[in-house]
């Protein structure tokens, strides 16, 4: 049973060494019965020279053979000496008979087509003179002893090569084997191919298919493939021979080598080209942006910058909405509203002593409100003065309008410098004739930032109205008012008759009070809007902090004056009584005139003479205020 | 989602109507071809009997494959055909043993003796699966396999009396074949022998004739039908 290398095993082992043995054995034992393979019984048979039976095959299901090996008894080699007997199990009588035709040459039986029964268990033995050697492992079925033939006519065709040029498919085809009875349907074989290269030495089997041609991929261009055949019974195990074998080989084709490099050249020529229009889609993206969608224009308004309103320089806008006092920024302001005629600037000096913006915006409008002279008011567009004027004498200094006006637009706008200067008082006594609207105004009055607008938070019955302080204006009262108001009565024979406005700015508190007193009975036509009226410093005080001026025709007017009209000038009060009340931040502004100016109160329409008489307060104005019905009072 | 069901519902009905009214279109062809008109060849018999042939061949292997499983777990101590008795239940039939046995009898006794053999299998093969799926030491492939079995020799035989039907129609064989859904046929087949076979004999058996079964089929074929494959 063991061979003797597994002797020499056995005995080196140890006892666990054993067991393992035995059960290997045992399996390779039951692995070659359950083959129903009769070779390992050679091995067995030699060690103990008996006669066997070598192998028993089928070609074509129809007869088989049967070889047998007389053993290491020599004596029983001669021809004739063993016998071939079988049985076959059909019938529970059966008998050994002997073998039907002998082939001596070979020692073999050959059993033909009448003596084969399929599905009939069959048993063979060997007979001696006296002995019988027989092994039960020689009992058989036919067909699972069949082995059939190889395929013939093993043949190739080149299917196609790859379009690298490196590897073909060929396509091979067989005829199947003459002995197998296919075409009747007796036998249905399958195939398996197996190739491999020249000189290897490992065959690559295909998988295993009932037809009779069959494709082989990936053989390489340049290399020799040896290729054979075999068949077996499809469902079963055992298989035939295998066929001679046939030789593949294909050569370089040196036609297709233009094509391969010529198609990557197209290719990375493709690639190329796409990678570079991408660069420049990326590098030119904002370009391409302008070009495909422009920008849609949004709407702005002339004259402000969305930048600056983002920065939130609120200082500057309120300075170009004022009409850009300073020098550097007017032209910039008039080319704003170029176009528009009904804006015009106030120009203002550049002998702002003071030097900031909005001081000296303050400052010179301020100060020209209130008729102080000390500013050399040039251009003062914005309130312009009416052509008739230059013709004759002037019924009203120039210049006292221009003050007025720019006083009274600085009482307009809150942010008004914080210094009144005491040179406001020196162009008042220069220009004596000027009906010299003096207020208060006197020494620095620092005006600090203050809105661009007063409310009028209250009107007096004495006719002062009380504006609602913005920011914190520094007022200094002018001591000397009352007298400039003197003499502006004195001089003022042609004066005619401003009605103007005196604002008064209190610098005692944190409180911004304008005061705006329309001249009782003063029917000057004042082109400028500077209606200038002067309380008596004893005017009746509203409250603290507050200084009203009540329109009163106080002043002495020279006898020249044509309607009779007096113009009153108001004097705001004397620094001592300083009331305080809040006061609005903005004012009021009634319309514009023929000028397209501003007007706090509008002009009576009068005359166009330069020097109109003046007109007559029929009633006492309110502090600071013209209502339309009022208008009527200061017409002529 | 109602919305978009409710034209598609009636799309979708249309469409099975359709799918199911071709088919009734075609056996409605087929129960016109049965009045034994000559031209009817919606499935010829060629290929009703490559069918049947493939089935009996994918049949024989399961039955190898379970075969050999058996193998492994029973390690017969002989050779797989050793011992003498080997007793299928299935002697008793008298089968054709060869090919020109197979191409001597006549059609009706080979189609016979393939119906017989479907017969007798069918409750063997249906215990075996019981047995199988009781005991838990075979593995679930070795269980499918089994149910495979026989579920294909029911299939089996109904496919062979279906060829058996055609041909009768057709006239090829003369309609004297017993049917063997009869109840004689069937207290026939159950002769019990097969209750005192072991599972392992069985399926010896069972791939015996299986082998058998494939192998008068295509040698049926070929004599009713030679055109191809032949």
């Amino acid at each position: 049973m063991t061979p003797t290398a597994e002797s020499l095993e056995w005995e080196q082992c140890s006892t666990c060494c054993i067991q393992k043995l035995e059960r290997r054995l045992q399996h390779t034992g039951e692995l070659l019965r359950r083959h129903g393979s009769i070779h390992a019984k050679d091995e067995v048979k030699e060690a103990t020279l008996e006669p066997h039976f070598t192998d028993c095959i089928s070609r074509d299901l129809e007869t088989f053979r049967c070889w047998w090996s007389p053993g290491s008894l020599h004596n029983l080699s001669t021809l004739g000496a063993l016998k071939v007997f079988y049985l076959k199990k059909d019938s529970p009588s059966s008998e050994w008979k002997e073998c039907p035709e002998y082939i001596h040459e070979n020692r073999e039986c050959f059993f033909d087509s009448n003596h084969t029964s399929v599905w009939i268990p069959y048993c063979v033995q060997l007979r001696g003179q006296n002995i019988t050697y027989f092994n039960e492992d020689d009992c058989f079925t036919v067909e699972n002893i069949v082995r059939p033939d190889p395929p013939v006519s093993l043949n190739w065709t080149l299917l196609k090569i790859s379009p690298s040029g490196l590897s073909y498919d060929v396509l091979a085809n067989w005829e199947p084997p003459p002995s197998a009875d296919v075409g009747v349907g007796w036998m249905r074989i399958e195939y398996e191919i197996q190739y491999r290269e020249r000189n290897a030495t490992n065959w690559k089997a295909l998988e295993k298919q009932p037809h009779t041609k069959q494709t082989i991929y990936g053989l390489q261009i340049g290399k020799e493939y040896e290729v054979h055949i075999r068949s077996r019974m499809q469902a079963f195990v055992k298989f035939g021979e295998f066929s001679d074998s046939i030789f593949i080989e294909v050569t370089e084709i040196p036609n297709k080598h233009g094509l391969v490099p010529f198609t990557l050249v197209v290719i990375f020529g493709i690639v190329g080209v796409l990678i570079v229009i991408l660069l420049i889609v990326i590098s030119w993206q904002q370009r391409l942006m302008m070009i495909l969608l422009p920008p849609v224009p949004v709407p702005k308004i002339k004259g402000i910058d969305s930048e600056m309103l983002k920065k939130g320089k609120l200082g500057e806008l309120n300075f170009l909405l004022n009409g850009g006092v300073l020098d550097g920024l007017q032209p910039y302001a008039k080319e704003l509203y170029h176009e528009e005629s009904w804006v015009e600037f106030i120009e203002m000096d550049k002998e702002n002593e003071e030097g900031g913006d909005k001081v000296d915006n303050c400052n010179s409008d301020t100060q020209k409100l209130l008729g102080l002279p000390h500013r050399n008011i040039n251009g003062l567009s914005v309130i312009s003065h009416p052509d008739d004027d230059s013709g004759q004498a002037n019924c009203y200094d120039t210049d006292l309008p221009e003050h007025d006006t720019q006083m009274l637009i600085a009482s307009m706008l809150p942010s008004q410098p914080e210094n009144h200067q005491a040179s406001l008082d020196a162009p008042a006594s220069e220009t004596g004739e000027r009906p010299l609207i003096q207020t208060q105004i006197e020494g620095p009055q620092t005006w600090v930032n203050t809105d661009l607008y007063a409310q009028v938070s209250n009107v007096m019955p004495s006719g002062g109205v009380v504006l609602s302080p913005g920011q914190q204006p520094k007022i200094q009262e002018n001591t000397t008012g009352s007298e400039r108001e003197a003499q502006k009565g004195g001089k003022k024979s042609e004066d005619c008759g401003d009605n103007e406005g005196i604002e008064d700015w209190k610098k005692s508190e944190p409180q911004f009070q304008l005061l705006v007193v329309v001249p009782e009975g003063s029917g000057s036509t004042t082109k400028n809007n500077a209606q200038q009226t002067s309380t008596p410093p004893n005017s009746p005080v509203p409250g603290p902090g507050y200084q009203t001026i009540q329109p009163q025709p106080m002043e002495t007017k020279p006898a020249a004056m044509t309607d009779g009209s007096q113009p009153t000038y108001i004097l705001p009060e004397s620094p001592q009584s300083q009331l305080f009340t809040p006061v609005a931040d903005y004012t009021v502004v009634q319309e514009l005139d023929m000028h397209h100016s501003l007007l706090l109160n509008p002009p009576p329409s009068h005359s166009p003479s330069l020097c109109q008489p003046q007109h007559p307060l029929k009633a006492p104005m309110p502090v600071g205020y013209i209502t339309p019905d009022l208008l009527g009072n200061l017409v002529p | 989602m109602s919305a978009h069901i409710r034209p598609v519902s009636p799309v979708f009905v249309v469409l099975v109507c359709l799918a199911f009214c071709s088919r009734l279109s075609s056996m409605k062809a087929a129960s016109i071809c049965t009045n034994g008109q000559t031209g009817c060849h919606f499935i010829s018999l060629a290929n009703l009997f490559d069918r049947v042939i493939q089935h009996s061949a994918r049949m024989h292997g399961i039955s190898n494959d379970l075969h050999s499983e058996f193998e492994l777990y029973f390690l017969p101590s002989k050779n797989q055909i050793g011992r003498v008795s080997h007793n299928c239940h299935t002697s008793t039939i008298l089968t054709p043993n060869g090919k020109e046995n197979a191409q001597r009898i006549a059609r009706e006794e080979l189609t016979e003796v393939i119906l017989k053999l479907l017969v007798a299998w069918r409750d063997p093969l249906w215990h075996f699966h019981q047995d199988m799926a009781q005991h838990h030491e075979f593995n679930n492939f070795s269980s499918n396999k089994s149910l495979e079995m026989s579920d294909m020799v029911h299939e089996l035989r109904k496919g062979v009396q279906k060829v058996v039907e055609k041909m009768q129609m057709l006239g090829i064989i003369s309609p004297s074949i017993g049917n063997l859904g009869t109840p004689e046929a069937l207290l026939a087949s159950d002769s019990a022998e097969w209750r005192l076979m072991n599972d392992y004999d069985l399926l010896y058996c069972f791939r015996r004739d299986s082998n058998k079964i494939q192998h008068y089929l295509k040698i049926l074929k070929c004599r009713i039908v030679p055109e191809h494959g032949c």
